[in-house]
């Protein structure tokens, strides 16, 4: 059916809301750069002349790093599993799906309860007798890449599932029956073939860790600061809103510049495997 | 071969054992008797559930975040399907700029989004007010639509209505008869998924709450911190039955295969 002449109005009230959001951002980009000596880099050299913030900001790199690398190890083989289950998929999906969209907040409590000194795990390995005193899970690093990990990792297996669902499992079969064997299947059909998918979860896991604030503070506490904490506390505990801009603006640069190469490498990938199949 | 197998099992067990354990242990953990949050629960008692239904400010916070969540859900689902509507049909000179452009928010981290809304919300005055945390839901979850309603639209014959047509059907009765049923998965899609993200969503939101005015993620947020008494786990239970029945709905409306497999449709065609 023809839209007619009008066509062109149904898409404004979409563009209003995002020019809104183009809006947001220009303000935020504005308000980090207009100091009060006039417009300038001032709150970028203030940031980076301090020691303690650029160690929040290496510690949130090697945080997502470490959850990034962590999510795939273990959400690859999961995919790949639940793709190839030959049953009923449903139930397998619930599990992984329910957990991605139950609240970062009743998943992080989840861990207070098991991670904690007095927690679940600490008290059975103590019951086994392994340990004496209880082992510090929780506030420091191990606690906070534990939870963004529980959190983000269903976004890396489902990004991955998605494009092992659209794989042709014939693919590997005929690999075999030409004379590969398993491991050289994988290597060269089953692996070259997943990587937009494996390359989209990276992205999105990167991404999101980068920009966590609940999970790092609920597990992390005060003293291990990510970007993300240190502007909400900038925000909600010094009321500094340009300081939180431009903290904001750097903490989106060092996504980006993660993001945006592998957002370019995914659709080189993609349509390399679209011209050889 | 066999060793490799076993190991791929274990880890796929354990990983599927991993995701559900603290959703688990919060919703077992809330049956306690005791003043005090812990695994195992020991003697049970459903004074939690009882306090969190006694509590007319949590169940006014829960209200609001309902109410949050089904408002964005609907508006987002309206404004693209109508934007999606056009892009899909028409050759319009904006096609490929309004798709980055809509996927654009996503792209973005948590913690810059909220402030960038805050900034937003603010040159409106609604700075901690209703119409502030609607606005924010609002252009948080308008990715989320747009996926499943493109790939519905993309997915569907124009040849149908065109036949529906040249039988004798009026446009609009077409439009009625033949094109929204066929879309219409694709919509219910949109709108629980839009539903459900909005209604958990907490990192944005944080920035857009006021002192008299919170969602319920945020809401156990702050309570996590200030006290952790065990009504915290009552109302997380609350929380994971909603989604529990957004997950079963997605299941019955499209099927949870085709959910997944429809995300990695959405992307841009390279």
């Amino acid at each position: 059916m023809r839209l007619g002449r009008w066509a062109w109005l149904l898409p404004l009230p979409l563009l209003a809301v995002l020019g809104l959001f183009l809006f947001g951002l220009g303000e935020l980009v504005w308000s980090s750069f207009a100091g009060p000596e006039g417009f300038g880099l001032d709150r970028y050299r203030q940031f980076f002349a301090r020691p303690d913030y650029i160690d929040v900001l290496f510690r949130t790199l090697w945080v997502a790093a470490l959850t990034t690398v962590v999510s795939l190890f273990i959400s690859y083989p999961v995919a790949y599993f639940v793709a190839r289950y030959r049953g009923r998929k449903d139930w397998l999906l619930v599990l992984i799906m329910l957990p991605w969209l139950v609240s970062v907040v009743v998943r992080t409590y989840g861990w207070i309860v098991i991670l904690g000194n007095r927690g679940l795990l600490n008290e059975f390995l103590g019951w086994l007798g392994v340990i004496d005193a209880p082992v510090r899970m929780l506030f420091n690093t191990t606690g906070v890449v534990i939870g963004l990990v529980h959190v983000f990792c269903p976004f890396m297996i489902l990004a991955i599932l998605a494009v092992f669902l659209q794989l042709e499992r014939q693919l590997e079969e005929a690999s075999m029956s030409l004379g590969a064997g398993p491991v050289e299947t994988f290597w060269r059909v089953v692996l070259p073939l997943s990587l937009p998918g494996v390359i989209s979860g990276v992205m999105l896991v990167y991404l999101m860790s980068t920009g966590a604030i609940i999970t790092p503070l609920l597990l992390g506490g005060l003293r291990d600061r990510m970007l993300g904490t240190q502007i909400y506390q900038e925000m909600f505990q010094l009321f500094d809103f340009p300081k939180a801009a431009t903290i904001a603006v750097i903490l989106t640069v060092t996504a980006f510049v993660v993001v945006l190469p592998l957002q370019w490498l995914e659709r080189r990938v993609s349509r390399n495997l679209k011209g050889a199949a | 071969m066999k060793a490799w197998s076993i190991a791929h099992r274990t880890l796929v067990a354990a990983v599927l054992l991993f995701l559900p354990a603290p959703i688990l242990i919060v919703v077992l953990s809330s049956f306690t008797k005791a003043g005090y949050i812990g695994f195992p629960p020991g003697e049970l008692s459903l004074r939690w559930y009882a306090e969190f239904l006694g509590s007319a400010d949590w169940l006014a916070t829960m209200a609001i975040s309902a109410g949050i969540a089904a408002l964005a859900a609907l508006l987002s689902t309206t404004v693209t399907f109508l934007g999606a509507l056009a892009i899909t049909r028409q050759r319009l000179p904006m096609t490929q700029g309004l798709e980055t452009l809509v996927l654009l928010p996503l792209i973005f981290p948590h913690a810059a989004l909220g402030v960038i809304m805050l900034g937003l919300v603010g040159i409106f005055g609604w700075t901690g007010e209703f119409l502030g945390l609607l606005l924010g839901h609002f252009i948080l979850t308008i990715p989320y639509a747009w996926r499943p309603i493109v790939a519905a639209m993309r997915k569907h014959d124009l040849a149908v209505e065109e036949a529906a047509m040249s039988l004798g059907a009026p446009p609009f009765y077409t439009f009625r008869k033949v094109t929204l049923p066929l879309l219409r998965p694709g919509m219910v899609t949109a709108l629980l998924f839009t539903f459900i993200i909005s209604f958990d969503e907490v990192t944005v939101s944080l920035f857009l709450v006021g002192p008299d005015l919170s969602t319920l993620p945020v809401k156990i947020f702050s309570a996590i911190q200030d006290s952790g008494s065990p009504v915290i786990a009552a109302i997380s239970a609350a929380l994971v039955v909603f989604t529990m029945i957004i997950v079963f709905l997605l299941d019955r409306v499209i099927g949870l295969e085709l959910f997944v497999s429809a995300e990695e449709r959405r992307r841009p065609a390279a």
